[in-house]
C-alpha cells in the first residue's frame, strides 16, 4: 500500500467512524454544491440555449435594418430586389425574408361560417416562405409553395383558442404597419398546426407565405423585419456576412455567433452576474462549513494528534490526513450535489420559463461538460482552501507541550 | 543507544523563564530498564520527551545510535520515533474511533508493513498483553488497565529499541498499576529497553536503574 493510499484509508476510516460529523459536512456540501452547480448551469445556460435555438432554425446569418436585435423596429425596405441580389452571391445558399404583422381573427364579411367564432383573437402573423427547420408541423401539412387560396399554419395555442383543425377556414384581419388601420377581413384556410421555436407559452402565432402577406399588406409595402440567410457550404457564415456587408453596408448582418455575443453583452449579462455572486457565496459557505468542521475536529483531538506525532507520524502525514478528510467530505458532498442540482435546476427552469416573452424552447439552466468541469474545479479549490487552516494547526502542533497540557487538563 | 549530554530545557513564561531540565547527562543502553522518579513538576516528563525526540532541548546534545537528533528534519525524526521508539502515555491516547486491534495496527500501517504481517503482529501483541479477546472492542469499551495494555501493544508494534513510558500507571488503581508494571517488566525481559517516568517508588523500584530527579536535575 502506498503512502498516499494509507493516508487516504486512514482519513476515510476516521470519517466513517464519525458518522455525525461526516454527515453534517457531506449534506452541507451537497446543498451548497447543488446551488453552485445550478449557478454554473445558469451562468451560460441562456446563451447556450439561445445559440441552440438560433441554430435550430437552420440559418446562420441574420440581416436587420439596425443594430437592435428586437423585431418590430425599423424594417428593411425594398426587400424583393435585395433578396434577388443576395441570392446571387456565391457565399449564400438560401435567402428567406421574414415579416411580422399584427393580426386578429374576425367574423367574415360574407357571413360564411368559420372556426373563429364570434370573438376576435389577436395573434402574430409571420410572412415567411417554408424553409429549412423554421417550424415543426405537428398536424395537417406544411404551407404549399404554390396554392390558389391563402393558407396559414397556426401554432397549438392559437389552434386551441380557435378550436381550429387542419382544413378549417378562419377569417383574419391584418394590420401591416402601426400607423395603418386594419385591412378588411379575409378568409384563410388552416393547412396545419405547427410549433414555432421562438414562441413563448402564451403566444398565438401563425405563418403564411411571404407573397400572400405582402399582397394583403399592399405591394407598395415591400419591407421585411428580418432576412434569414443560410451560408453556402464551404464558405461559412463569416464569409457570407462579409459579402453582405460589401453589398449593403447600410444593413446589419450578423452571424448567429455574433448575435449570441451581442445578447451575452446586453440582456443576458444579468444572469451571469447573479450567477457569479451566488456561486461565490455558496463557495464561501462551503469553505466555512468544512473549515469549521475540520478545525473543531482537530481541536477536539489535539491529544490524539500529539500522541500520533509522538508515535512517529510526521507533520506532513497528519496534515495530509486533514486534507484527505476535506477532500472526502467535499468530494462526496459534491458528487451528491450533481443529481440534487440537476433536479433543482429543472424546477427552477420551469419557474423562470413562466416569465412572459420567453420562447418555450429556451432554457435558463443548460448542462454543458464545461459546467461540470468548473463545478469539480471549484469544489477541489474549496476542499484545499478549507483544509489549509486545520492543516496548519496540525502541522504546527507542539507535541510535548500538547501532551503536557492534555495531562494537566 | 541514547546518549544525552548537558541537556537543558527552559520554557519562557510571562513571570520569567522556567528551567524544567538543567544540565542533564544520561545514557540509555540497549535492553536497559531505567526508572526516572521524582515529584510532580521536577522535569522528568520533559526529559522523557527530549529523550524520545518529541521535544528539543534548549541546550545540550542528544544522539540515538550515534546520530545527532537535533539536526534531523521532522520527517526523519518522525521515522526514528516510528521505528525505534515506543511511547506509552499516562492518558493512553488510543484513537477512539478504532478498535483495539486497529489501534495496534496504526503504527505498523504507517511503517508500511504488509496487511498480513500487520494482522499477525497485532494478534501476537494483543495476546502478549492478554487482550486477544478484546481485539474488536473500542477504547470506550475497555477499562483503564485494558486501554493501557492496548497502548503498550501499540507502542511495541514496530519492535522499537526502546519503550518510553510517561507515568503509565498514573490513571490506574494500585492493582491495575501493578499489572501494567508487570507487563513493562516482561517487555524488558524480552529484550526491549524500557525507560519509565513515575512518581511512584513501587513502580520505580522494579527498574534495574533508578534515577531521582529534583528541580530539573538528576540527583
Amino acid at each position: 500500500m502506498t503512502k498516499t493510499a494509507r493516508t487516504f484509508a486512514f482519513a476515510a476510516r476516521s470519517l466513517v467512524r464519525q458518522p455525525g460529523r461526516a454527515s453534517v459536512g457531506i449534506l452541507g456540501i451537497a446543498a451548497v454544491g447543488a446551488l453552485l452547480f445550478d449557478m454554473l448551469l445558469l451562468s451560460r445556460g441562456l446563451i447556450v440555449s439561445f445559440r441552440d435555438l438560433l441554430d435550430s432554425v437552420g440559418f446562420d446569418v441574420r440581416i436587420l435594418a439596425t443594430d437592435s436585435p428586437i423585431l418590430g423596429g425599423a424594417r428593411i425596405a425594398r426587400v424583393t430586389p435585395l433578396v434577388r441580389q443576395l441570392a446571387g452571391l456565391p457565399e449564400i445558399a438560401e435567402v428567406v425574408p421574414l415579416r411580422l404583422v399584427d393580426a386578429e381573427t374576425a367574423a367574415p364579411r360574407d357571413g360564411s361560417q368559420t372556426a373563429a367564432g364570434p370573438g376576435s383573437v389577436a395573434f402574430s402573423l409571420l410572412a415567411m416562405d417554408p424553409a429549412r427547420h423554421a417550424w415543426t408541423v405537428v398536424a395537417g401539412r406544411d404551407l404549399a409553395a404554390r396554392v390558389a387560396e391563402l393558407e396559414v399554419l397556426i401554432n397549438r395555442r392559437l389552434a386551441g383558442l380557435l378550436k381550429a383543425s387542419p382544413g378549417d377556414t378562419i377569417s383574419i384581419r391584418v394590420a401591416c404597419a402601426a400607423d395603418r388601420a386594419a385591412l378588411p377581413p379575409m378568409n384563410v384556410r388552416v393547412s396545419g398546426i405547427a410549433d414555432f421555436p421562438f414562441d413563448d407559452a402564451t403566444q398565438q402565432t401563425a405563418v403564411a407565405p411571404w407573397r400572400a402577406v405582402t399582397s394583403l399588406c399592399g405591394l407598395v409595402d415591400d419591407a421585411a423585419d428580418l432576412v434569414l440567410i443560410a451560408s453556402r457550404e464551404g464558405y461559412g457564415p463569416d464569409a457570407a456576412v462579409s459579402a453582405i456587408r460589401r453589398l449593403r453596408p447600410d444593413l446589419r448582418a450578423a452571424t448567429n455567433e455574433e448575435v449570441v455575443t451581442r445578447m451575452q453583452q446586453q440582456g443576458f449579462s444579468y444572469f451571469r452576474q447573479i450567477s457569479t455572486v451566488l456561486s461565490t457565496i455558496t463557495m464561501v459557505f462551503g469553505f466555512l462549513l468544512i473549515t469549521v468542521l475540520l478545525t473543531v475536529s482537530v481541536n477536539q483531538r489535539l491529544g490524539e494528534i500529539a500522541a500520533l506525532r509522538a508515535l512517529g507520524f510526521s507533520r506532513a502525514r497528519l496534515a495530509a490526513d486533514v486534507l484527505w478528510q476535506s477532500a472526502l467530505l467535499v468530494g462526496t458532498g459534491g458528487f451528491l450535489a450533481l443529481p440534487l442540482g440537476a433536479a433543482l435546476s429543472v424546477w427552477l427552469d420551469a419557474i423562470l420559463r413562466q416569465m412572459p416573452g420567453i420562447p418555450a424552447s429556451l432554457h435558463f439552466f443548460v448542462y454543458e461538460p464545461r459546467a461540470l468541469a468548473v463545478h469539480v474545479g471549484l469544489l477541489v479549490a474549496t476542499a484545499v482552501l478549507a483544509a489549509l487552516y486545520p492543516m496548519r494547526l496540525v502541522a504546527a502542533l507542539p507535541i510535548a507541550a500538547t501532551l503536557r497540557s492534555e495531562i494537566v487538563g | 543507544m541514547i546518549v544525552a549530554r548537558g541537556l537543558s530545557k527552559t520554557f519562557p513564561m510571562p513571570a520569567g523563564p522556567v528551567h524544567a531540565v538543567r544540565d542533564v547527562s544520561i545514557g540509555i543502553d540497549a535492553g536497559e530498564y531505567v526508572a526516572i522518579r521524582g515529584p510532580s513538576g521536577c522535569g522528568k516528563s520533559t526529559l522523557l520527551h527530549i529523550l524520545g525526540c518529541v521535544d528539543t532541548p534548549t541546550s545540550g546534545t542528544l544522539t540515538f545510535d550515534g546520530r545527532p537528533v537535533e539536526s534531523l528534519p521532522d520527517a526523519e525524526r518522525s521515522r526514528l520515533r516510528l521505528l525505534s521508539i515506543g511511547f506509552v502515555f499516562q492518558r493512553f491516547f488510543l484513537l477512539p474511533m478504532l478498535t483495539a486491534a486497529e489501534n495496534v495496527e496504526v503504527p505498523q500501517s504507517e511503517a508500511g508493513a504488509p496487511r498480513a504481517d500487520r494482522r499477525r503482529r497485532t494478534a501476537e501483541l494483543l495476546d502478549y498483553v492478554g487482550l486477544a479477546h478484546r481485539a474488536d472492542h473500542r477504547p470506550a469499551q475497555l477499562s483503564g488497565g485494558e486501554a493501557q495494555r492496548v497502548a503498550i501493544a501499540r507502542a511495541l508494534a514496530n519492535r522499537p529499541r526502546v519503550l518510553l513510558a510517561d507515568e503509565p500507571t498514573g490513571e490506574l488503581d494500585r492493582a491495575t498499576g501493578e499489572q501494567i508494571a508487570g507487563l513493562l517488566d516482561r517487555v524488558h525481559v524480552d529484550g526491549t529497553a524500557v525507560v519509565v517516568v513515575t512518581h511512584d517508588p513501587a513502580i520505580a523500584e522494579r527498574a534495574k536503574r533508578e534515577l531521582l530527579m529534583r528541580d530539573g536535575r538528576l540527583a
